[in-house]
């Protein structure tokens, strides 16, 4: 009780101290003089009355102390003192606490801002229920369409038949939902606006896909299985995200009626925010409709094709069920489809039948196409991080020690004054946490921003659409992480000192001040120069590496041109044009901007180079045999309108490229290029040779008028040239030889239009805009660039990985001069001593300038050595995936070794100069 | 000077007992009397800096054993004075009597002889 009571007692005490602080004094002032006229009245002079007074009184400053240590909270006085302390510090210690400060900002918030992204991306469940329990079917996604009766590896897309089949088949799930693999563009308008049709995202999903998630309306209802058959009236879903955005959550839309590509859907209710669908995607989509509603909507129906492939699958297990026996029943039931359909399969489909099967997979991070697509960047940028966070702490224990060793001398004057060890140390310890406190706040607000900047330079906004549904926020472990790191490495290297210095005894500590030679110089420093240096040329290496590659990759000879070039997108199948409506509408099109002044040339495309898509063909060269099913025969196409090629800039080698002369009555010609050529006619010469499609099981459906100049289409495999491609006359329709039906109704509608401006013209969107609206008001535009930005939004994400690189190597290479120069002065002014003598013996300004670049060299030395194979490790690891990619690049490595050389030069030379300026006399005076 | 006898150094829970002791008998006092009183009744066998008696003095406090309030020394200074409590004189009678039952204890031990331990 009572001492419950003194501690309460000494709380409230806490907030007197000042006036008992006054008390006290006063009290034994009093106390004293009492004491003294005591002693007066005995007989003793004032002085010695007084020295008598104090003799018994005891120690005034101890027992003032003591009184103190019962009074109040001595500890947090202590801490609150010591705080005090170090503020002021270093407050007089500006240019150390900014640096340290700014280091740990920058090395706390950068590896944050990476570690948080890379496990967003990389990690991110869906926004569903229970996302653990769900297994996808596919190991590796494949989009988005595929035909015939096998794939290679596993089966990973499937038909609308074949996901019934499973449905209906497979107890082992409780619910199994299909979607669409791609995605598709609807041209929505809402019902009584008049309005221009606007493009949207949109996915086609089974009608159990969001029971099966779990997932329930924010407004209105989700689909249902009633809505997903054949008949039913054709309802939609509406994304949060546009429903707040477009329409400003007006509740009005729910039970609205939308044209959907000119068909009327009703819109049935809003998804949750923060839902996006089954995979991440830069755009999710904004718009779900029933599977059944796809021949409704689209021109080429996929849903009634047994095999056409265009579903993903996703379904929960029922508990207690292991994934192995559902996938073992599941590889049965795909057999038995398949041989349901025997009489169909091609030659190829029946040998390869015995090869088929599927597997599963969690599925709580949905189908991760863009994670395989970004997985490789992320490793790298995370390893970038890695490096720089231990430089950082390299530069923080670098910093600190050099403050440690500047303090020694007060520690040691403390010390013999009386000080506490403890306390000393714990003085250096408050200081520790004090800049790791400030650099950790700083990093959390670095890390916002670069967590911000990334994910606009990786991931572009494209206006109006959505964007990826990955936070700015940075994961709190990850924080937590990067601030535990460069505190233990700021308190240890910060501690480290002031307990060496209070081991010492003060007199040796005092004594030895100013006086050392070259081996005393600090171990721990050096080698943290030396690491900091063997990081920095990794860096400059992995970053000039990098650029080089990038460098490459924009510069090749594409085989198009990109000036004066620009590419307007549409998407005629969102209005509704049939396919026999399309080329009259090119021809218009073509028309009204070709009058627009300035424009030298139109053509339309169904693909301009790297737009990021193209469609790909069985071929069967004629006189030649019928392709096995291991033969490689694929080649890419495009659907082109007369004189594309002089307008995308494709040289004709020989023969001719598309023209008038071929329309829908003529014979089906086809221009090939050179790798086209080069791989099926070899020496031959291919103009007036036929080949056909394996598809269309002939050999003789195009001849060949001419052959194009090879040129990057597909954005894939830039080490290798370009693969065979071949051309086809948007007006001229391939059908299949038994039905009639057209082969690829869907190719004619062409999506690029190209328009080549004259010299020195600029064209404006809106006047695009203004032409093509003259020729149909729906039709929307979905984008307009030239063809350059094209081009270069290809290498996004090659461009932000070389330029941080390149940032943290420059970043490094700073960090790493600034760690050198600081150990180069401080050796050399402890130096100063020995320098003196060597100048009075007779050595030179130049000899004595040498002496210390000599030792500032041995580290960048050692860093190099240590430096230079961990280079060449890292730019294997590297080049591994990367396009043009050459890791032993000598040219750059020099480069990079001559960076770090220069720099170490420049941040030694001035302790150098400085050291030779030494008057001897001043340094042998100078103790 | 006095005789230079072995002064006994004092706990500081000892210290404490004597102020509350002074205090009981001699009513309210200041800190300067309390310490003289001290010395002039342990007759310069207690070895204690004067000063220390402050610390004891909070602690006291602290704990509600004694309280204390300014008032004028008897040269007419302004002095702090402490009395005994309630709760102090509570205290005090309690550790009066472990001390004599330890004393007693104490002096039964001296008193043993080989003889009546048979």
């Amino acid at each position: 009780m009572r001492t419950l009571k003194r501690f309460v007692n000494r709380l409230g005490a806490w907030a007197t101290r000042g006036q008992d602080e006054e008390r006290l004094s006063a009290e034994i002032e009093e106390h004293l003089a009492q004491e003294t006229a005591r002693n007066l009245g005995a007989g003793l002079s004032p002085d010695e009355a007084r020295r008598q007074a104090l003799l018994s009184f005891g120690p005034v400053e101890a027992i003032k102390d003591d009184y103190r240590a019962q009074r109040g909270l001595p500890f947090i006085e202590a801490l609150f003192q010591d705080t005090r302390y170090a503020l002021r510090r270093l407050r007089n210690a500006p240019a150390f606490t900014l640096a340290v400060v700014l280091t740990l900002a920058l090395g706390i918030g950068a590896t944050t801002a990476i570690f948080s992204l890379v496990h967003a991306v990389l990690f991110k469940s869906l926004a569903v229920e229970n996302p653990a329990e769900l297994y996808r079917v596919g190991k590796v996604a494949r989009c988005c369409y595929w035909g015939g009766y096998s794939q290679d590896e596993e089966f990973s897309i499937f038909s609308y038949d074949l996901y019934k089949h499973f449905r209906d088949n497979t107890r082992g799930f409780a619910a199994l939902a299909a979607f669409q693999a791609g995605g598709a563009l609807f041209g929505v308008r809402r019902a009584g606006v008049a309005e221009a049709a606007q493009g949207y995202p949109g996915e086609f999903v089974s009608g159990n896909y969001f029971a099966m998630f779990g997932v329930r309306g924010y407004a209105g209802r989700l689909l249902a299985p009633a809505d997903d058959q054949p008949g039913a009236p054709p309802v939609a879903v509406m994304s949060h995200r546009l429903w707040q955005q477009r329409y400003g959550s007006d509740p009005s839309v729910v039970g609205a009626l939308f044209s959907l590509d000119n068909k009327p859907f009703t819109v049935v209710g809003i998804t949750p925010p923060g839902f996006f669908g089954d995979k991440l995607r830069s755009i999710p989509p904004d718009f779900f409709l029933p599977l059944n509603t796809e021949p409704y909507v689209e021109a080429d129906a996929d849903l009634n094709n047994v095999d056409t492939y265009w579903l993903d699958l996703i379904g929960r297990i029922r508990p207690g069920l292991a994934s192995a026996s559902v996938e073992a029943d599941m590889r049965v039931e795909l057999k038995q489809w398949l041989r349901s359909h025997w009489a169909d399969m091609s030659a190829n489909d029946r040998v390869k039948f015995p090869e088929q099967t599927l597997f599963l997979r969690p599925g709580g991070a949905g189908i991760t196409a863009m994670r395989d697509e970004y997985e490789h960047w992320l490793q790298i940028l995370m390893m970038v991080s890695a490096f720089v966070l231990l430089i950082v702490c390299a530069n923080v224990a670098n910093l600190m020690l050099v403050r440690g060793m500047e303090r020694r001398q007060q520690t040691s004057l403390s010390m013999a004054l009386g000080a506490q060890a403890w306390r000393l140390v714990r003085q250096a310890l408050t200081e520790s946490l004090l800049l790791s406190l400030a650099g950790g706040a700083a990093g959390l607000a670095v890390a916002y921003a670069c967590t911000r900047l990334i994910l606009r330079f990786a991931f572009p906004h494209i206006a109006g659409m959505g964007s990826v549904p990955i936070s700015a926020s940075p994961s709190m472990p990850v924080l937590l992480f990067a601030f535990g790191v460069s505190t233990i490495a700021g308190i240890t290297f910060g501690i480290a000192p002031a307990w060496t210095a209070t081991r010492v005894d003060p007199i040796e500590a005092l004594r030895g001040a100013g006086r050392s030679t070259a081996r005393t110089g600090s171990l721990p420093r050096k080698s943290l120069v030396v690491l900091q240096a063997a990081l920095a040329l990794v860096l400059l290496a992995a970053s000039g590496l990098l650029t080089a590659a990038l460098r490459n990759l924009e510069n090749q000879d594409f085989g198009f041109s990109q000036d004066r070039r620009t590419i307007a997108r549409i998407d005629p199948s969102l209005t509704g044009y049939q396919s026999d409506q399309l080329t009259t509408l090119y021809g218009r099109i073509h028309d009204s901007l070709a009058s627009l002044p300035g424009v030298s040339d139109v053509a339309v495309a169904q693909y301009s180079p790297l737009s990021g898509n193209n469609w790909g063909a069985g071929v069967w060269i004629d006189g030649k045999p019928l392709p096995g099913p291991h033969d490689d025969n694929l080649a890419s196409w495009d659907r082109v309108t007369a004189g594309y090629f002089n307008a995308i800039g494709t040289r004709i080698i020989e023969g001719r490229g598309i023209t008038d002369r071929d329309r829908a009555d003529s014979q089906l010609v086809a221009v090939i290029n050179q790798a086209f050529a080069r791989k099926y006619f070899q020496q031959e010469d291919p103009v007036g040779k036929y080949f056909g499609r394996t598809e269309m099981q002939s050999s003789r459906v195009y001849v060949v008028v001419g052959v194009a100049e090879d040129a990057r289409y597909v954005h894939s495999a830039f080490d290798k040239p370009p693969g065979p491609f071949f051309f086809l006359a948007e007006p001229q329709h391939e059908v299949f030889p038994n039905s009639g039906k057209d082969v690829d109704p869907g190719s004619h509608f062409l999506h690029d239009i190209v328009i080549v401006t004259r010299p020195g013209v600029r064209l404006t969107s809106a006047r695009v805009r203004q032409a093509v609206a003259s020729v149909d008001p729906n039709l929307p535009i979905i984008s307009i660039q030239t063809l350059a930005e094209q081009v270069d939004g290809q290498f996004r994400q090659q461009r932000l990985i070389a330029r941080l690189t390149s940032f943290f190597g420059i970043l490094s290479l700073v960090l790493a001069s600034i760690g050198l120069y600081g150990v180069t002065a401080y050796n050399a002014g402890r130096r100063t001593g020995e320098i003196g003598v060597r100048m009075a013996l007779g050595a030179s300004r130049t000899q004595v300038a040498a002496l210390v670049l000599r030792g500032a060299f041995a580290l960048v030395a050692a860093g190099l050595m240590v430096g230079l194979p961990l280079a060449l490790v890292a730019g294997r690891f590297l080049g591994s995936q990367l396009y043009g990619f050459n890791p032993y690049d000598p040219a750059v490595i020099v480069a990079a070794v001559l960076t770090l050389g220069f720099s170490a030069l420049v941040a030694s030379l001035i302790p150098a100069i400085r050291a030779s300026l030494i008057s001897p006399s001043e340094a042998l005076r100078a103790e | 000077m006095s005789e230079t006898k072995n002064k006994t150094e004092v706990q500081q829970g000892t210290l404490a007992l004597m102020v509350l002791k002074t205090l009981d008998v001699l009513g309210p006092l200041h800190g300067y009397g309390i310490a003289r009183r001290i010395e002039q009744i342990s007759g310069d066998l207690l070895a204690v800096n004067q000063g220390t008696l402050y610390p004891v003095l909070l602690k006291l406090e602290q704990e509600g054993s004694i309280a204390s309030e300014w008032g004028a020394s008897e040269n007419h200074r302004k002095a702090r004075f402490y009395r005994l409590t309630r709760d102090g004189r509570r205290q005090l009678r309690a550790e009066t009597r472990d001390w004599e039952q330890t004393a007693a204890i104490i002096e039964r031990f001296f008193a043993v002889k080989a003889e009546d331990l048979e």
